[in-house]
């Protein structure tokens, strides 16, 4: 990201901040895309991805007045993000445990047409194998975050968040190429 | 590795698609509406909590000073009686 659209995004923020709500409504156009991704990359499921989204959003919208730094939006955003998904998964576990699904309701293929590539299909396989965690560091680092801006939002060291995602990327890649088999 | 970079793309892709038309607005409307119900809320929590406790003092206290006035008139009728009795004997 270039110094001027870092200024434009730290006004945007600013903004927001003061309850404007035009650029509040300019930033979630902004990343409305970026954090669909990432949330789906988290919980695997395109049909719980905009529901997720809106959740993220409207936690933004109610605690940007609280964000010190506004340069600091973006890492913010992903660590709002990932608690979200993160909160999602850990309600349906919870869900499951006191609601038990009969065992053709437990893990409901997506619905047809969800998914029209194999490659797509492999990965979504592959990220479903791995602890949500893991899946959220991956898609942390394919949103473009820096080591040192991984470990601040895991809460760990910089040298904990490298071995973590050697290993993630590592069987990322078995299932994925196991899958893809 | 290309072929997982191309997987992300696809997934970052299919992801975006599910976002549909009119979505910020509807962000927007959601985050409006669950601001009020908050705010009225957390002061309806603030008003049935300080009631409560009013509630909570203002019966001790009638249940202390009850007390405290059936001690001090049984104290009462006592002396008066002695008095009485002491009036009698002169």
């Amino acid at each position: 990201m270039d110094e001027s659209s870092t200024t434009s995004l730290g006004d945007r923020v600013r903004r927001a901040q003061r309850g404007d709500e035009v650029a509040l409504r300019e930033l979630i156009v902004a990343y409305q895309h970026r954090v669909a991704g990432f949330t789906y990359a988290i919980t695997g499921r395109s049909d719980s991805v905009e529901d997720i989204v809106q959740m993220v959003f409207v936690k933004m919208a109610r605690a940007i007045a609280r964000l010190k730094a506004p340069e600091q939006f973006e890492p913010w955003l992903f660590r709002l993000a990932r608690n979200t998904c993160i909160d999602h998964l850990r309600r349906q576990k919870l869900r499951r445990i006191f609601i038990p699904f009969a065992p053709e309701h437990e893990n409901v293929p997506e619905p047809s047409g969800a998914v029209d590539t194999e490659e797509l299909d492999a990965l979504r396989h592959a990220l479903a194998q791995l602890r949500p965690k893991d899946r959220a560091l991956l898609a942390l680092v394919q949103e473009g975050r820096s080591h040192a801006e991984i470990a601040e939002t895991f809460k760990t060291s910089v040298a904990a968040v490298k071995a973590r995602l050697h290993r993630a990327r590592e069987q990322l890649r078995q299932h994925y190429h196991s899958d893809e088999n | 590795m290309k072929t997982e970079n191309h997987a992300w793309e696809r997934l970052r892709e299919h992801a975006a698609s599910q976002i549909s038309p009119g979505f910020p607005d509807r962000v927007l409307r959601a985050a409006r509406a669950a601001a009020s119900p908050l705010l009225i809320s957390h002061l309806a929590m603030c008003a049935a909590t300080a009631a409560v406790c009013l509630v909570a003092v203002a019966l001790y206290d009638a249940r202390i000073s009850g007390d405290e006035d059936a001690t001090n008139i049984a104290g009462w009728g006592e002396i008066a009686a002695q008095a009485s009795d002491l009036e009698q004997g002169l």
